[in-house]
């Protein structure tokens, strides 16, 4: 979506366990979420 | 009212949900994270997830208690790419302002900083904190993300954490980042994938989108 919309040089950061802990952390678990930080450059 | 199409675990298109619907209850649960900081939520706010995130622990200590105790983020939007000094940046969905003024202290008094926000008690509280910090180079506005208050190429960078997420039409905000940046500006944000299918029923249930 980003690539089409006019962003490049998109790079993903690692995966963070950001609901480790929490309440929520059984429906992260179910759907296998994390946090990511995301860089791209508008062409 | 548009309606966006998803496609879920069964490879249908599944309607997005209701966008004002969404709205309302996001709103809801922010006010909640704003007034009440300190209760049980689905996620964890604060001091102890900004360390958690890998905020620098300098910047985060030297913001007063309004200014973090309601930070609600899913990652570093920082942690690919510090800003630059003088830059202009829009945060979008900038809550109790905690990314703006980390934002505010990169860039700075040369930089400009435009937290945009749709919930009334988070915007009231990010002001009270930029007057009481004295930051007259940051500045939050009222706003959705799908809209935001400024020119076109105004920004050069653009910055939100665990926003895009809770929006119904993604590429709608995507596409509205990309008018408010500058040709060769950044967007560098932080938010939540899911690596497993989501059923076709939680796609169209907002209480699952809200927590």
């Amino acid at each position: 979506m980003l690539e089409e919309i006019g962003f490049v040089d998109i790079r993903i950061g690692d995966a963070i366990d950001t609901f480790a802990g929490t309440v929520g952390e059984e429906k992260a678990r179910a759907y296998a979420v994390y946090g990511y930080a995301f860089l791209a450059r508008r062409q | 009212m548009e309606s966006r199409r998803h496609k879920g675990a069964g490879g249908q298109a599944v309607p997005a949900p209701d966008r004002e619907a969404l709205r309302s209850q996001v709103r809801e649960k922010y006010r909640e994270v704003a007034v009440d900081p300190h209760r049980t939520f689905h996620f964890q706010t604060g001091r102890p997830l900004a360390s958690r995130l890998g905020y620098e622990a300098d910047a985060v200590d030297s913001l007063p208690d309004p200014a973090v105790e309601s930070f609600a983020g899913v990652g570093n939007p920082f942690s690919l790419r510090r800003l630059a000094p003088g830059e202009r940046v829009v945060d979008v969905g900038s809550g109790a302002g905690f990314d703006s003024f980390i934002a505010a202290g990169q860039v700075g008094d040369q930089g400009r900083v435009l937290g945009v926000d749709m919930t009334a008690e988070m915007l009231d509280k990010s002001r009270r904190t930029a007057s009481a910090l004295g930051l007259d180079h940051v500045e939050f506005s009222e706003g959705y993300a799908e809209s935001l208050p400024t020119e076109d190429g105004w920004a050069d960078a653009v910055i939100s954490n665990g926003v895009i997420n809770l929006c119904a039409d993604k590429r709608a905000v995507f596409l509205e980042i990309h008018r408010v940046l500058r040709p060769g500006g950044v967007l560098q944000f932080a938010d939540i994938a899911n690596g497993n299918p989501v059923p076709d029923e939680a796609l169209r249930d907002v209480d699952l989108w809200t927590g």
